[in-house]
């Protein structure tokens, strides 16, 4: 469990100001493509205002890998897509936001989906991919882990939310991600360091407000809620230091922790 | 390459399983939602499991207001909370679900409770996705909503290992030719068509097992004497 009461302090890297103006101050995530691998963004939500793209995933049993490409607006079906990318836009105001949609009207081919989605995202040229969605299923732990690396030397920041519900959990568990609990508070700036992973991160995540349906806003928790927070922290790091590497970028935000000494 | 005799056995097989099946998993499961509700003095507390197609949420086990009129209820996987939450594989709390646009409001009516909010987390085992546990209005344990959720999490693992364990009789002999290696494990979708008179002679089985011994004598002589007639017959 990430627990804030017991996470104790971390050493920062030994950098001269480590401090947030440094890290992001007066950054705002232009040039940064983010994908949203969710539910769908309503892109007209007042506080998402506009996408830079979008793609549905569908599963496509015989087609390549399992998956067929749907470029194109879509409506999100849930709600909880447009949250993450409210939520992202808040601290990243002028990012490249992509929404990929990954839920359909069935479970079958869950996972190949899944992996159809972060094809794409790699594939494609995004620069940061907020994971809200996870799978259990042994026989996904591989090709889930190879999607990951991929990203991983290929510069792509992959944020994944963990699961409340103890056992396995791809890719959040992976450590090649910035793995990301819900803490309490709403300070966007704030978030802790967690020096016994596989969960890092925890930020804010419980009784956030966050953009829904139809143009309205919801009280919500969850750590999906705080793994794109840390997305859009991270967007914005990139949008003022390109090129940052993801372990450089776990070094920053270490750093730039609350529970960092 | 599975033989045809080796279907035949798999038919078999997921028709005797229901048998075998572990008295009192309906009682365990809502065992499981009665607990939870209590713990958290909640409104109500449900259990619904993803359908063989995998496209609607069943409820299977409810406890709490409207609990009578919940169970057998089905909602698409494709729009709402409970639908994310099962394809996302990750929990949900709402604080006030009436400011969601696709809340059900008429579903809640027609059970004579409409919550204000919902605790959702996955049942999901390394093998399957089982479906989802729910929480309505629930009150807090821990005095923190972070802890609380993580409590419930341990809480859905066990009810989904319980479940899990339940639907794996269901399709018994399916299973037994995936795990030799002579089929591909099956998926709810892809299952050897079922055999409806294997599966009423293994649900009669399931019944003698409660039964007394005199009971059980006589259907020994009954079963001896239809396969006597059967072997004689034309």
């Amino acid at each position: 469990m990430f627990d804030p009461d017991t996470l104790g302090r971390t050493a920062p890297l030994p950098l001269a100001e480590p401090t947030k103006e440094w890290a992001w101050g007066n950054a705002d995530g232009a040039g940064v493509k983010v994908a949203v691998i969710d539910s769908g963004v309503d892109a007209d939500h007042p506080l998402v205002h506009g996408l830079a793209g979008a793609v549905v995933v569908e599963f496509e049993p015989d087609a390549e890998n399992q998956v067929r490409y749907v470029p194109g607006p879509h409506e999100d079906l849930v709600g909880h897509g447009t949250a993450c990318a409210g939520i992202i836009r808040r601290v990243a105001p002028r990012a490249e936001i992509y929404s990929v949609r990954v839920l359909g009207a069935t479970l079958r081919g869950r996972a190949a989906v899944f992996a159809g989605g972060l094809r794409w995202a790699i594939d494609n040229g995004m620069h940061v991919l907020n994971l809200s969605l996870s799978t259990g299923k042994s026989e996904w732990f591989g090709p889930l882990h190879e999607l990951a690396d991929e990203a991983y030397f290929r510069n792509i920041i992959l944020v994944s939310a963990v699961n409340n519900v103890p056992g396995p959990s791809y890719p959040s568990l992976y450590s090649s991600v910035l793995s990301v609990a819900a803490h309490p508070g709403s300070d966007p700036w704030a978030f802790d360091y967690n020096p016994a992973p596989p969960v890092e991160f925890g930020a804010p995540g419980v009784d956030v407000e966050v953009a829904w349906l139809n143009g309205s806003n919801l009280e919500v928790t969850g750590n999906s809620f705080a793994a794109s927070h840390i997305a859009g922290l991270v967007t914005r790091l990139l949008s003022k230091h390109r090129g940052l590497t993801p372990f450089q970028v776990k070094a920053v935000l270490q750093a730039m922790a609350s529970n960092a000494r | 390459m599975v033989t045809e005799q080796q279907n035949d056995l798999a038919r078999l097989g997921d028709a005797v399983g229901p048998a075998l099946r572990p008295v009192g998993h309906q009682a365990l499961l809502t065992g499981i939602v009665e607990r939870i509700r209590e713990l958290f003095s909640a409104a109500a507390c449900s259990v619904a499991l993803l359908s063989d197609d995998e496209t609607e949420l069943v409820f299977e086990a409810t406890s709490g207001a409207g609990a009578d009129a919940v169970i057998g209820q089905r909602i698409g996987v494709n729009r709402g909370i409970a639908g994310w939450v099962a394809g996302s594989g990750q929990a949900i709390v709402v604080a006030d679900v009436s400011q969601d646009p696709r809340f059900d409001r008429e579903l809640a009516e027609s059970t004579g409770y409409v919550p204000r909010s919902i605790v959702a987390l996955p049942l999901e085992t390394e093998r399957m996705v089982v479906g989802v546990l729910e929480v309505l209005d629930a009150g807090s344990v821990t005095g923190d909503t972070a802890r609380d959720l993580h409590l419930l999490g341990i809480l859905a693992a066990q009810a989904a290992l319980a479940l899990e364990g339940s639907l794996v009789f269901g399709r018994l002999g399916a299973e037994l030719l995936a795990a030799t290696g002579l089929a591909e494990r099956p998926d709810r979708t892809r299952r050897p068509p079922g055999d409806p008179e294997l599966a009423a002679i293994a649900g009669a089985f399931q019944r003698l097992a409660s039964a007394g011994p005199a009971q059980r004598r006589l259907a020994v002589r009954v079963l001896e004497a239809v396969c006597d007639f059967g072997a004689t017959s034309p």
